[in-house]
């Protein structure tokens, strides 16, 4: 009971779950700042890590699927800020959410840093798939698609699915870790 | 009733959260992201390079020179004969260093430091150390992001210098062009350069692109060259950003199954904002 009127005393920037939002917040502020970079050592042929996909998956491991779709959502809107409205990240990044969310990894699965890595590489080639399936689409349906033919869409999606899977796997504990330790610790707090 | 306002003294403040975060990600994309590549070049500037690196292109610009000088060439010739003669198209720039690349893995853009606040707009024509890169798509007051010609969706009107054959340059997402030509036999061959030519709308004309590295008469529907790009686009550092008046309006009737150029449908005004 005090530490409840303890806590709803303080001011509403030191309140945990403001503290909490704003930490989320500056996580994914730092992801967008991270994806036009192409730092040395994070670029393998031409292609850097999707960091939005690793925040997505970190996000999603231990909640449900709503919220899983909810985060696909918001930083695959973002992410057609950065780039372009069309294809739309959205749909793999919601995709994504509600995948991993349905994994069920802590039923299942061990916690570790390898079992997380190996689902950011399946989500990655799935992430992929669904901006070359609706590019695909947009070529087969439209007349006026200025995309290329079906065969070099699918032989560049082989290439970057690849390399983002791999290069995104390897850099994905450097950001699930320190995310799962700070929501580890206010889900404890609260 | 009731059901309700418990479900609203329950869950307001997580619904709050989730309406906050879906229409500020809402609004980000509506500005294209100004604010986060704002935040971007800000904070990247103590990385962005010093003019004295500008060396390591000097083989580029070599290039570009040499390439100047056969289109020059041509251009001499052609005049002989031509009394109407227009002056050159391209005007000074901004110059601006490249302080990022496209935040996906399916698009070719690059970002450069310089943005609405120096005079860049949309549709500006942008070059390197060797000729012809892209345009700008998007600006923010200091960042702008250009398309490359090396993007699938970018399309170039283009001629070989030496014998005016006309086609369209088409980017085939990794660093390299080919060129479809309008003709059947087009008068082509192997070390050709390849300048943008006077029907194009999007890019002001005899800019330098590339030397004809392979040609494949043989493809159907046209015939289609392999174009090596004389700028490196892949460790680019620094481009000029040209002002142009792109001319979306034509009054040209456009043929049906006619390939628009570089992501501009003349009805619709930009395909890709």
């Amino acid at each position: 009971m005090t530490s409840v009127a303890r806590v709803s005393s303080l001011p509403i920037w030191r309140q945990p779950w403001a503290v909490n939002s704003m930490v989320t917040a500056a996580s994914v502020l730092v992801c967008l700042l991270l994806l036009p970079s192409r730092i040395p050592g994070m670029e393998l042929l031409g292609v850097a890590p999707h960091w939005l996909l690793i925040w997505v998956v970190a996000w999603s491991i231990k909640r449900n699927q709503w919220q899983g779709a909810m985060a696909g959502l918001v930083l695959g809107l973002l992410q057609d800020a950065m780039t372009a409205p069309h294809p739309t990240h959205t749909l793999s990044l919601i995709v994504v959410g509600v995948l991993t969310a349905r994994l069920q990894k802590q039923r299942y699965l061990q916690e570790d840093i390898v079992s997380v890595a190996l689902i950011v590489f399946a989500m990655a080639v799935i992430a992929e798939t669904v901006l070359a399936l609706q590019i695909s689409f947009n070529q087969l349906v439209s007349a006026e698609s200025l995309y290329p033919p079906l065969g070099s869409i699918w032989l560049y999606h082989q290439r970057i699915a690849l390399s983002s899977a791999i290069l995104s796997s390897l850099w994905a504990p450097a950001l699930y870790y320190p995310l799962n330790r700070w929501w580890d610790r206010y889900s404890s707090d609260a | 009733m009731f059901a309700l306002r418990r479900w609203w003294t329950r869950h307001a403040l997580k619904a709050g959260m989730v309406t906050l975060a879906v229409s500020s990600a809402w609004l980000l994309r509506a500005s294209d992201g100004a604010l986060i590549y704002e935040a971007y070049n800000w904070l990247t500037r103590p990385l962005q390079p010093g003019l004295s690196r500008e060396q390591q292109f000097e083989n580029s610009y070599i290039l570009e020179l040499q390439q100047r000088i056969v289109e020059l060439e041509n251009q001499n010739r052609s005049l002989q004969t031509m009394a109407d003669y227009e002056a050159a198209a391209v005007q000074e720039g901004v110059r601006a260093a490249v302080i990022g690349r496209a935040a996906d893995h399916w698009w070719q853009q690059v970002v450069l430091n310089r943005g609405s606040r120096q005079g860049v707009a949309v549709g500006h024509v942008v070059t390197g150390p060797g000729g012809l890169i892209g345009r700008v798509i998007a600006v923010s007051p200091s960042t702008s992001r250009v398309l490359l010609i090396s993007d699938p969706t970018s399309r170039v009107g283009a001629k070989v210098s030496r014998s005016r054959a006309m086609g369209v340059v088409r980017g085939q997402s990794n660093n390299r062009v080919v060129i479809e030509f309008f003709e059947k036999l087009p008068d082509v061959k192997t070390g050709d350069v390849i300048v943008t030519s006077s029907y194009s709308r999007l890019f002001p004309r005899d800019i330098p692109i590339g030397r004809i590295e392979s040609i494949d008469l043989t493809k159907s529907p046209a015939p289609e060259a392999v174009i090596q790009l004389s700028s490196p686009l892949s460790i680019l550092e620094w481009a000029m950003v040209h002002p142009f008046e792109p001319q979306e309006t034509v009054d040209a009737p456009v043929l049906p199954g006619a390939t628009p150029e570089n992501g501009v449908v003349p009805e619709a005004g930009e395909a890709r904002p």
